[in-house]
């Protein structure tokens, strides 16, 4: 299918709020984004053509910020929203092959779904994993390095090179990835050997080993991002939407001369090539 | 003295209680006010004494209550009017699109208009700092919204007490300035998080004048399409008030009164109930839902409930709409039940907007806020005659003439100059050889003025929303330095850029306020154009102590003296602000403390220029002459430990003179980086050009000139900018500068690793930038500890 043909759903409630940037980043490639807000999928309190469905839409964006403030737990209450009324559809998108994102707040919102990791199925009845305050009990808002370590699963990334390394930033008070601790290690293992770890965080020299404020969170392994089994369902922590352009990388000034991308559009070319090339 | 037979419950449907005004007496009418903690001067209640005779009845309690919120120094002003007006009259400027409501609007381009507003919430934060910090973020962004405007930026100017205050200098009932410090940051940083919007740029400034009184100001900027800019009045008689938020309850009551008045021991207890308390998820949605339905059409006025709530936002709407209202008291939402009518009527609750809407609109704008699941309800009606009424279940309980109750006294205060500017003996501090220059580089750069704000930033999202394209700390990720102004790209489609600076150097305003003002505005100035910003609106947010204190408003009148010279010189109008009183302890006032927030505009932001140095080899160029004026400079206090001296010399000729030549400079492209010098003077401003890029350095000559070392390097002249430059266009910048009637000369050279500043050949300084930027990034957190 055409490129402007892809619609894009970027679902919002009340405290979500990097929707605007999220839009944005589709819009500028040319895709066709629409705000959609959760009660127009639940169809609550809307007039005759506000309704909407999901099957309408060929991806599924969770953008970042506090949906309902973050308290019980980030994300928490909007998974509990959809969960309510909607897993039958987002089941059912998921298993179509659509593609389903989430940076930030929507990683965590995809976590508390039961989407993300995913390790046995589309969607767990229970979270499989939690995103745990940062170890250095501050809100970070930083630039973090991402190294893509994804061999090719993940359809949001798959148009970059493996190895490379991108510029990023993160803002976020809850991102540490925790899986469940008594069988942790053979998750990981699992994570990796599936080839579901998309980004790891990482010091100049490309370790992922490196500690804070490379890794502003404390997760293990640096995981950054990870995708489902198929790979079209996807989480990050940092926001490729904030830095779509080079002006607003913080080293603006250090490549004046030369393209104007920044490193996290790449992430929504992916994700569309992958739609125009499927659908 | 009972005055309890004064009162007399009237037997409505409410509890509303009469108040026999009619023929009490001075002490009785003292009493009154006291009783009902609303504030009002004996004066002022005579005037309330005499509009009452002629009505020929008792006023409510409701009345009084709401007489003295609408007459409060917070409401109205009436302490700094007098001064306002004779020196802001008659001055109009074209950029400035509406100055008169709660947020400046300026152009942006022909299509789009700026918003700005900045406001201080100072006694909350003192008594409550998280929720007093977080609600003043809401409050502003709210003034921001109500003229139509999408927020893109929260600035904040904190002010605290020194962070190694003893406990015996704290006076009682007062928290410990690292108590209150992490406690306002940590509000803006919840707020402002959670609202989407980014906080990009303000200044945390400690000194011992702020231990009783901290200051918490907060501004925001917004941007709209002219055509959607919406004024906080009603249109025209018929038009329904609808009332859309947050619920009222008894948090905020007497807010204003509270703000009006100096802190005690026992404000902890007392005024508790005073400070509001906000919510930002119910506030997220307002902002949305209001905008979408401005955007539509739907809406005649808006104006947000913030201090003065319910009372005078119903009032104030009508009145500048040429109308009066009918308010149905009974239909407010409540947090809680049992509130009285008047509490009800004066609560200053958060996340409230009034909007006046056409009969025929009413059902779209009602299902918009249904939409974001924002409470909604129809609350009153906008009627030609010039009065507010409220009523309970269809019973009259308020009904005053607008113009007697929205017309707040206005005084005439006396001013009393107190003794400002004196010299220093230079015998007094002892000359310093080598080693102690290098030992007072340090100790400077981790002075808590000048060191690193590094981990409070990193603590805010300055980049949501990402059109952050100047962040508050710039160049390398990971070791980054500080820039002189933040810079916004506010729309999709347009390179234009929105620079914001909020700058005060407290010291400087104690020791001389006309020239700490002027200093203020400059360094403001100074901060814009390092971005490549063209100077053009500011903000003001003046902080004082109790201004029945004759000194006190002598302070007051010489900052405004300043505030009006400068913006004259400068073309640059002021397009709002607010003016906080009473910031007073215990009869210990504030320093006087003029905030500036002001925007620069750059009509293209690839034209940006970095503030630190970019490349080994560059050309370093100073700007200005280096006087060795040391008058209420870090390094003075540093040696005296007093704030003291003349307060050095600002031209402001010369200051119109920089923005000329910087804006040549930007547009011509020909800069690596510019920085301007303030706080710890040319040596601290050379060093902050050093750490934007790992292993950068300078090596540095400067002409003494006749002056004393120490002096030169950390002397606070101002007017001083350092910009560096290729080696090949040095040239062309110097002769730049001549042109504008500028001092200029090439004082060295960026290099590597080392920083080194000579004074007439013989090295003063030479240190590694390593361990420069080592002590100025902890010190902020090793003072927390």
């Amino acid at each position: 299918m055409k490129v402007e043909d892809i619609r894009v759903c970027i679902l919002r409630m009340e405290g979500t709020n990097c929707e605007q940037e999220t839009f944005d980043a589709f819009k500028r490639l040319g895709a066709s984004p629409e705000f959609v807000h959760l009660k127009q999928l639940e169809g609550r309190d809307v007039g005759g053509d506000e309704a909407r469905s999901l099957d309408d839409y060929h991806i599924l964006m969770f953008p970042g910020g506090f949906s309902a403030g973050d308290y019980i737990r980030a994300g928490a209450i909007f998974a509990a929203r959809i969960k309510a009324s909607l897993s039958g559809d987002l089941r059912k998108f998921i298993e179509d092959g659509k593609a389903v994102g989430g940076f930030c707040n929507g990683f965590q919102i995809m976590v508390e779904l039961g989407i993300l990791p995913g390790m046995d199925g589309t969607m767990s009845e229970h979270p499989e994993a939690v995103l745990h305050s940062n170890d250095s009990g501050f809100f970070e808002c930083r630039p973090t390095l991402l190294k893509h370590t994804n061999r090719g699963r993940c359809v949001w990334t798959r148009d970059i090179p493996i190895g490379s390394i991108r510029l990023i930033p993160c803002a976020h008070a809850e991102g540490k990835l925790i899986l469940p601790l008594e069988e942790a290690d053979a998750l990981y293992e699992r994570l990796f050997d599936e080839d579901r770890v998309v980004f790891q965080y990482c010091d100049r020299s490309g370790e992922t080993n490196a500690e804070y404020p490379y890794n502003p969170n404390g997760s293990r392994f640096n995981i950054a991002g990870i995708c489902s089994e198929r790979g079209n369902v996807f989480g990050m922590m940092p926001h490729p939407e904030r830095v779509f352009y080079r002006h607003t990388h913080a080293d603006w000034y250090r490549n004046k001369v030369g393209s104007e991308e920044g490193d996290g559009q790449v992430v929504f070319r992916s994700v569309l090539n992958y739609i125009v090339e499927t659908f | 003295m009972s005055i309890s037979h004064l009162f007399e419950e009237m037997g409505l449907s409410a509890p509303v209680m009469r108040v026999k005004l009619m023929g009490a007496s001075d002490q009785e009418m003292e009493g009154i006010s006291r009783e009902m903690a609303i504030g009002l001067s004996l004066d002022e209640m005579k005037r309330v004494q005499e509009y009452f005779a002629k009505e020929g009845r008792d006023p409510r309690d409701i009345e009084l209550e709401a007489l003295g919120q609408a007459w409060s120094e917070h409401c109205c002003y009436k302490s700094s009017k007098y001064i306002m007006k004779q020196n802001f009259m008659n001055r109009s400027f074209p950029q400035a699109l509406i100055t008169s409501e709660d947020a400046g609007v300026v152009e942006f381009d022909d299509d789009h208009a700026y918003v700005v507003g900045l406001e201080s919430h100072n006694h909350p934060s003192a008594i409550g700092p998280y929720g007093g910090s977080a609600t003043g973020v809401g409050g502003i962004i709210r003034d921001v919204v109500c003229m139509g405007a999408q927020p893109i930026a929260v600035i904040d100017p904190l002010f605290f007490g020194s962070l190694d205050a003893r406990e015996e200098e704290i006076p009682e009932g007062i928290n410990h300035p690292k108590y209150i410090f992490s406690g306002v940051v940590a509000g803006i940083r919840d707020y402002g998080n959670r609202i989407g919007i980014p906080t990009v740029a303000g200044s945390v400034n400690f000194h011992r004048g702020y231990t009783g009184n901290p200051l918490v100001n907060v501004g925001a900027v917004g941007i709209a399409k002219k055509k959607h800019i919406i004024r906080s009045r009603v249109g025209g008689p018929g038009e329904i008030y609808i009332l859309a938020g947050g619920r009222t309850g008894r948090d905020g009551i007497h807010g204003v009164t509270f703000a009006s008045a100096d802190l005690s021991s026992d404000s902890e207890e007392k005024d508790r109930g005073s400070v509001q308390l906000g919510d930002p998820i119910v506030k997220e949605p307002i902002i949305h839902s209001c905008l979408e339905a401005n955007e539509m059409g739907l809406l005649r006025g808006m104006k947000d409930l913030g201090g003065g709530g319910l009372s005078c936002v119903s009032g104030e709407m009508a009145l500048d709409g040429g109308c009066g209202a009918i308010i149905h008291l009974d239909r407010i939402p409540l947090k809680e039940e049992g509130l009285k009518p008047w509490e009800i009527w004066v609560s200053e609750s958060q996340e409230r907007m009034m909007v006046s809407v056409l009969p025929r609109d009413v059902d779209a704008v009602m299902h918009i806020f249904k939409k974001w699941d924002v409470e909604a309800v129809i609350i009153g009606e906008v009627v030609p005659e010039k009065h507010v009424k409220a009523l309970w279940e269809g019973e009259e309980i308020l009904n005053m003439d607008l113009d007697f109750f929205t017309a707040g006294p206005e005084y005439c205060r006396v001013t009393l100059p107190r003794e400002v500017s004196r010299e220093i003996l230079e015998a007094d501090i002892p000359l310093p050889d080598r080693g102690e220059l290098e030992a007072s580089l340090l100790v400077l750069m981790e002075d808590p003025n000048i060191c690193s704000r590094e981990m409070v930033f990193r603590t805010y999202d300055h980049e949501v929303r990402a059109r952050t394209v100047v962040k508050p700390y710039v160049g390398d990720p990971f070791s980054p330095g500080p820039s002189d102004a933040a810079v916004l790209k506010p729309l999709e489609d347009s390179w234009k850029g929105i620079a914001i600076t909020t700058d005060v150097n407290p010291g400087m305003c104690e020791i001389d306020p006309y020239r700490g003002t002027l200093s203020a505005l400059d360094e403001s100035i100074r901060n814009l154009v390092s971005v490549g910003a063209r100077p053009h609106s500011l903000t003001d947010c003046l902080n004082f102590g109790n201004p029945e204190r004759p000194h006190v408003m002598w302070e007051f009148k010489e900052v405004v003296a300043g505030l009006s010279e400068a913006c004259i010189a400068f073309d640059t109008p002021v397009t709002g602000g607010n003016v906080s009183f009473y910031n007073e302890t215990k009869g210990e006032g504030i320093f006087p403390t003029p905030t500036i927030g002001m925007v620069g505009l750059i009509e293209d932001i690839d034209n940006r220029i970095p503030s630190q140095f970019q490349h080994p080899g560059d050309s370093i160029i100073l700007i200005g002459r280096l006087t060795g004026e040391v008058g209420g400079s870090e390094y003075l206090k540093q040696k005296t430990g007093k704030i003291q001296g003349k307060c050095p010399e600002i031209r402001l000729s010369e200051t119109a003179d920089i923005i000329r030549f910087m804006g040549e400079c930007s547009n011509e492209n020909i800069l690596s980086s510019a920085n301007d010098a303030s706080e710890g003077g040319i040596a601290v401003a050379l060093a902050e050009c050093c750490f934007g890029e790992p292993a950068t350095g300078c090596q540095i000559d400067l002409l003494s000139g006749k002056i004393r070392s120490d002096f030169l390097l950390f002397g606070e002249s101002q007017n001083i900018m350092v910009l560096s430059c290729p080696p090949e266009t040095a040239e062309t910048v110097l002769e730049l500068a001549e042109s504008h009637g500028l001092m200029a000369s090439t004082v060295g050279k960026v290099t590597s690793n080392t920083f080194e500043i000579a004074i007439d050949g013989n090295t003063a300084i030479s240190q590694s930038t390593g361990k420069l930027k080592q002590t100025w990034d902890t010190a902020l957190e090793d003072q927390l500890r």
